[in-house]
């Protein structure tokens, strides 16, 4: 049982995070957990820093952005920390300083300067620690958790007189501003090295970038002296309600995923938790979430599948506007097409098919991976390599994979260059310097880049990373135009890159040029993150988003029970959210039985998502 | 040798190294060398501070002089060099020759 690694010891404050990808159940596990614990007579605090908090639809109430207690219960209360707000209140704790020293147009080049995704993460810890500093609660559940990149920063503090004198490489860290934060830091990273005072939860998917996801993470926090507590698999199939051949098959499959998830994790405690046909919500229902998880009492899911017929079917043609080719053929000569997501809503296999339909129209193609977990090799069966590789089988598909190593090599290696008549010791900090994440990211950007050349391609479809680092590398750009055209870079760029530059902004904002697809599926957090991420790309590079694409629809023909009935009913529900919320064409691709792969599976794929009848 | 400051009021920028952005800045790349070489020189006996606009604006208004000149002008004025809180250069990276210069000079007449 696991209800031991939550359980307050009695003497000090127990900190339980909830680390995962959006869209696990990250925020249903620590309402589960929080009301449980408060249940069991600890008082308990629970805080989100959802960008997007379903908060008040779990609990049938208002939270917001200051401690309120759960309506009838006891023990209980929650906050829902806006991490803009905290972006905004941080920024302007460094700016306004300033504010006596500098005019209004310098102070906002500052500001633009610090809306960089590292001061947003710091931003949001900052606001965690506040509630680790004598909180006056038993226990204080987080819906989310830093991630071994923030722990990094925040660990600059310690050193940073250090920096300041050897100025070593560094990203924007929050200590150098905040130097009476420093003990501040240094005890919430105590904290978090504690076994005894925190526990660190994963909640995954029972799917293989879950997997690869969850375990690059722990052990990247592992190696911060962070260790993992326990994890928790959300969204098994229930047994009883795979009742045809379809789901007998997926149900197979997701058993050899459970098994890899015994082998990559054989040291940690596991409960595997099963998928409910509706959102949980409501404090009875998360308390029984809480006794499966904590107690093993597994009668009291609420999985109750009567493998009766269900009359309920999503009619999608009447969303279906128009199809693929005339959205995304070239319009002047060349189109650019990125597909946009968080992991796991299948940007790769909906960007391959897409690709292949398109090269099969006739449109020579190339489909570019930035995703340093791409399993593009896979889909083709074949290596894909840094360089443009033909697809066998193909007249007109390319494929490439920016290799992030490969890349900073390539960069390393034209930065040394570019220093070789200095002396041996500049030549040797310079080397230094280049190992540092600044230079990580400069390098894949550059990459990138590279593929905005005319290439020689009537269509180039780009598969980018799933975070919002893309979302970054794309931003980069106009803040380094806005700084370069105020002069007040202290940077000396060259004429010939800015221009580079200005020219992929603007490709990127012709609609006759590029064309931004976000992936999504039909459920709340794939649906706000995807949200999200286009209004961040409106708003902030001006880019307006093309097409949706929705995966993973139930089919027609599977799943005709009680159980998908009421699914369905829920995809239905958040198809026509989806449709209101982004108001642009959209495409759906269908849950399928086994991962698309080889050119027959992806055709059939494509002509299903894309065909015109 | 007594003990000497050297401070660098510096405006924004992404690094303090100059390898972080779209093309290495040579000046920056080379003020570093400078400064690694200074605290090799001085070995301990040199305290060598860079104060961020962004950062560390506290060291900015710490000094009403660097203050009132970044209010006059802008952040255009930085970097600003000072030896033992006298400004000893502005809008441009002192060379190594020429920081030390001016702290030999300082040495004498201390």
């Amino acid at each position: 049982m696991l209800k031991h690694q939550i359980i307050p010891n009695g003497k000090e404050v127990k900190f339980i995070f909830f680390s995962g990808k959006g869209g696990v159940g990250k925020s249903t596990m620590s309402c589960a957990t929080a009301v449980w614990l408060a249940k069991a007579g600890y008082k308990t605090l629970l805080v989100t820093t959802d960008p997007a908090p379903n908060l008040s639809d779990i609990f049938g109430q208002a939270i917001g952005h200051q401690v309120t207690p759960i309506r009838n219960m006891e023990n209980l209360h929650a906050i829902e920390i806006d991490p803009d707000m905290a972006s905004e209140e941080y920024r302007e704790r460094i700016v306004g300083p300033l504010r006596d020293l500098l005019d209004e147009k310098n102070l906002e080049i500052i500001k633009e300067q610090l809306n960089s995704p590292c001061v947003e993460e710091v931003a949001a810890f900052d606001k965690f620690i506040e509630f680790m500093d004598d909180p006056g609660y038993d226990v204080v559940v987080f819906d989310t958790a830093p991630t071994g990149h923030t722990i990094r920063l925040l660990e600059l503090p310690s050193g940073w007189t250090d920096t300041l004198n050897q100025s070593a490489a560094t990203c924007i860290g929050p200590g150098a501003s905040l130097q009476s934060a420093k003990a501040k830091y240094e005890k919430a990273i105590d904290y978090l090295q504690d076994r005894e005072r925190t526990s660190f939860v994963f909640v995954l998917k029972p799917e293989n970038s879950s997997i690869l996801e969850t375990k690059r993470s722990a052990e990247e926090l592992s190696k911060l002296g962070i260790a993992t507590s326990f994890l928790i698999v959300n969204g098994l199939l229930p047994e009883e309600a795979c009742t045809d051949d379809f789901f007998r098959k997926k149900k197979a499959g997701e058993e050899r995923i459970v098994a890899r998830i015994e082998t990559e994790f054989p040291d940690l405690e596991k409960i595997y938790y099963p998928l409910q046909d509706s959102e949980v919500s409501g404090t009875e229902l998360l308390n029984a979430v809480g006794r499966f998880v904590y107690e093993d009492k597994k009668d009291e899911t609420g999985i109750k599948s009567s493998p009766s017929r269900s009359a309920v079917f999503f009619n999608q043609k009447s969303y279906r506007k128009l199809n693929c080719h005339d959205l995304l053929k070239p319009t002047n000569g060349q189109r650019f097409i990125f597909f946009t997501g968080k992991g796991g809503v299948g940007k790769s296999t909906i960007a391959s098919t897409t690709s292949l339909y398109m090269a099969d129209q006739g449109y020579k193609t190339l489909i570019v991976t930035t995703d340093p977990a791409s399993h593009l090799h896979d889909i083709f069966g074949q290596a894909i390599n840094h360089e443009p590789t033909k697809i066998n089988g193909v007249g007109n598909l390319y494929a490439a994979r920016i290799d992030q190593r490969q890349a900073l090599e390539e960069y390393k290696e034209r930065i040394l260059e570019s220093v070789k008549d200095q002396s041996e010791e500049t030549k040797r900090s310079v080397e230094e310097d280049l190992n540092s994440p600044c230079a990580e990211e400069m390098a894949a950007f550059e990459k990138f880049m590279s593929y905005f050349d005319t290439n020689g391609y009537d269509i180039t479809v780009f598969d980018t990373a799933p975070t919002g680092h893309t979302l970054r590398l794309l931003e980069l750009p106009t803040d380094w135009k806005g700084f370069i055209d105020l002069g007040t870079l202290t940077k000396q760029t060259s004429e010939a890159t800015q221009n580079k530059y200005a020219d992929v902004i603007e490709k990127m904002r012709n609609r006759d040029k590029s064309s931004f697809v976000f992936v999504m599926y039909p459920e709340y957090t794939p649906m706000i993150e995807a949200w999200r991420a286009s209004e961040d790309l409106k708003k902030q590079v001006g880019i307006e988003t093309a097409m949706v694409a929705v995966n993973y629809i139930l089919p027609k023909d599977a799943g005709n029970n009680a159980f998908f009935g009421k699914r369905r009913k829920q995809q239905e529900k958040y198809l026509g959210e989806i449709e209101e919320r982004f108001n642009k064409p959209m495409i759906f691709a269908h849950l399928l039985d086994h991962e698309p792969k080889g050119l027959a599976a992806l055709r059939l794929m494509g002509q299903d998502m894309c065909g015109v009848n | 040798m007594s003990n000497q400051e050297l401070t660098i009021y510096e405006g924004a920028m992404c690094c303090a190294t100059g390898i972080c952005g779209p093309e290495p800045d040579r000046k920056l790349i080379e003020f570093n060398e400078t400064l690694k070489r200074l605290t090799s020189d001085y070995n301990g006996n040199l305290k060598i501070m860079r104060a961020s606009l962004v950062f560390n604006s506290l060291l900015f208004f710490a000094n009403p002089e660097i203050a009132r000149l970044v209010k006059e002008n802008g952040p255009a004025i930085l970097p600003i060099t000072t030896v033992n809180g006298s400004i000893v250069a502005r809008q441009k990276y002192m060379t190594y020759a020429e920081i030390k210069n001016v702290l030999e000079k300082e040495t004498l007449s201390a």
